[in-house]
């Protein structure tokens, strides 16, 4: 018994100081806006637009050398729209919450000097969509506006049924909401050795979603994609350095 | 750097996926279409279906099952031949003949079809099930009912009609032993009728019924008569109800398309009465009458009073078209027209009752059922209208 717990001691040691030398870990946040690619078809005065939202995530480093890495990132996103009426429906409106567990890799290209870098990633992502809230306004026919004199024109839908507003966890509907995502990335950033222990770095990142949101349930069906352009900051930690200071100090 | 060429062909493999996007489909608003050919009458009728029909949720017909066998039919079709042209309207009939809206009504601008009466899924299910019957006779609410079961001098009735003729409203309202208040209406169009600046008949009979409302000190119940009601004017909702309930009376809720997808929804919005300034709130038993001829408006007014604790419902299963109707325009579906289609008739809103279900096409069911006796009205006996008010005592 001892001894197996000794083998397995030893191996456990090896292998961290071998994936130390080359293993970073971080944490990652940043701001993101994504617009639904779509079609309202003919609808008249119905538009979606772009909603912003935000991204968590912990970024985790492997290089292979010093100019390619590979880089897995996972975390939460949120992907969000709005779909909204205008002139005379101004005020109708839904703006979609969407809640992502998202796991990005990547290939981690490095460039430039010592301290400050370059850096260029390409990958792609898979996705849950694992929640979702909608707030908005729409007319409710059973709630009726005054009457309107004859002599009075009017100006939105609002003025003949009130609006009703809503703020509700989104429901899936299992027969056409596809609930996984996979897609495309590419990120361009800088990042800049501050300690030998840790970097900080800035990232533009563009999520490119190639799994339309819905299940193919339908003949002309209008497909959904997620478009998602986010900006984020963080921070990655060198593993060997925290663990043995000693010997980046040597290096 | 020996790995490049490597990495570079990964990344050319990734940005290959950039072309995995679906196309969009090329969509055509059904409303401009042209009728060159059946099988351009065929795709403006089936997408402006697959867009703007609100009961793709709980449809059971499968519209891509219909484009899978219908199109190739369409397609053999000549539209200047008028046996063709027959054989297309068979198709639509077959093609629809499962919806389970129950407004659904087409009608036809081809000169071949003018003789043809418009395809109605609804009515052709119900003329072909056991118990289908005519609707009773306008005569029974205007003559039989005033003379036989309204107090003498207690009565008034009146019919308006349109302008262009093309219709005719009719009311009768009374009294009952005395503090039983009786009103029937063809149609739910008191609002309308009652805002006009001129006298009219049916105007008559609504302001009779509404000073008895008021002034009559006890009221022992309240029979609301939409037996025969095809519905009407959703505004009649507040405007009748409104005058006999002090708080908001909540029955149920309402949702509308909202996108281009079979099951792209809006959320539920609560479907309610409103109180009327002046309302005098009523605690005797309301009585609806409704029979298996009342719809849209007249099953949503019974599903109403239904809801209040004093409310009651005698007499049949309804028609079952529980879903208000707009232009196309204002919740993004619902009827439409094409150029060959004078106009697809269908509900642009979902009902769902307050206990969750949704009763399109099945009809509301009454609380103390009585069914339609014809043998009985032809001897001048209403047995429905002596349970409502078997039900009042």
């Amino acid at each position: 018994m001892k001894r197996s717990l000794f083998f397995v001691s030893t191996l456990l040691f090896l292998c961290t100081s071998y994936v130390q030398a080359q293993f970073e870990i971080g944490v990652s946040g940043g701001y993101n806006k994504n617009y639904l690619h779509t079609s309202t078809g003919y609808r008249a005065y119905t538009k979606y637009d772009a909603l912003s939202g935000f991204t968590v995530s912990i970024p985790l480093q492997y290089h292979f050398n010093n100019w390619l890495a590979v880089e897995a990132d996972p975390g939460y996103i949120q992907k969000n729209y709005e779909q909204k009426r205008d002139h005379f429906f101004d005020g109708i409106y839904q703006k979609s919450t969407n809640s992502y567990i998202q796991l990005p890799v990547m290939a981690h290209f490095s460039f430039g000097g010592d301290k400050l870098k370059g850096f260029m990633n390409l990958g792609g992502y898979g996705a849950y969509w694992a929640s979702g809230h909608i707030k908005g306004a729409m007319a409710n026919p059973f709630n009726l506006a005054p009457d309107i004199p004859d002599n009075q024109q009017t100006y939105t839908f609002f003025e003949y049924d009130k609006a009703y507003n809503y703020n509700e966890k989104y429901s899936f509907d299992s027969r056409r909401d596809r609930r996984m995502e996979f897609g495309l990335l590419a990120g361009a950033g800088v990042e800049y050795l501050l300690h030998q222990r840790y970097r900080i770095f800035v990232e533009g990142r563009y999520y490119y979603g190639l799994t339309d949101q819905q299940k193919n349930y339908m003949i002309n069906q209008i497909p959904r994609y997620n478009d998602t352009y986010v900006i984020q900051a963080g921070c990655l930690f060198n593993l060997k350095n925290i663990f043995h200071p000693e010997l980046a100090a040597a290096e | 750097m020996k790995y490049l060429d490597k990495y570079i062909l990964i990344i050319l493999v990734l940005l290959t996926g950039v072309s995995c996007r679906k196309e969009m489909p090329e969509i055509n608003d059904p409303q401009n279409t042209i009728a060159a050919n059946f099988n351009e009458v065929f795709d403006a009728f089936w997408n402006g279906m697959n867009n703007n029909y609100i009961f793709w949720d709980i449809d059971t017909v499968n519209w891509d099952n219909v484009y899978k066998q219908y199109k190739p039919l369409f397609a053999k079709l000549n539209l200047n031949d008028s046996n063709d042209v027959r054989k297309g309207y068979t198709y639509f009939k077959q093609m629809t003949a499962g919806l389970v809206d129950s407004h659904y009504n087409i009608t036809f601008n081809d000169t071949w079809l003018v003789d043809s009466p418009s395809i109605s899924p609804s009515y052709e299910r119900k003329s072909a099930s056991p118990g289908f019957h005519n609707p009773i006779s306008i005569f029974h609410f205007y003559d039989t009912i005033p003379r036989k079961y309204l107090d003498r001098g207690g009565a008034i009735r009146g019919y308006t009609n349109t302008v262009d003729g093309s219709n005719q409203y009719v009311a009768v309202s009374g009294t009952i032993q005395q503090n039983i208040l009786y009103f029937f209406f063809s149609e739910f169009a008191l609002k309308e009728l009652y805002k006009t600046d001129t006298a009219n008949g049916v105007k008559r009979v609504e302001q009779y019924f509404f000073d008895k409302l008021q002034n009559t000190a006890n009221i022992k119940g309240i029979i609301i008569d939409v037996r025969g009601n095809p519905g009407g004017a959703l505004a009649d909702l507040d405007f009748l109800l409104g005058r006999m309930i002090d708080k908001q009376l909540d029955f149920g809720y309402t949702r509308s398309k909202q996108g281009n997808g079979r099951l792209d929804y809006s959320p539920w919005a609560p479907a309610f009465a409103t109180p009327q300034a002046g309302a005098r709130n009523i605690t005797a038993p309301i009585v609806m009458l409704a029979d298996a001829w009342s719809a849209s408006m007249a099953e949503m007014t019974t599903m109403a009073v239904k809801a209040l604790p004093n409310g009651h419902f005698v007499g049949e299963r309804t028609w079952g078209a529980n879903g208000p109707l707009i232009g196309n325009l204002f919740f993004n579906g619902g009827q439409f027209t094409t150029n060959y289609m004078n106009l697809v008739y269908t509900s642009s809103l979902m009902l769902k009752y307050k206990d969750g279900k949704i009763y399109e096409g099945v009809g509301f069911p009454p609380d103390l059922e009585v069914k339609y006796d014809e043998a009985a009205l032809n001897l001048g006996q209403d047995k429905q209208l002596e349970a409502a008010i078997g039900l009042i005592h």
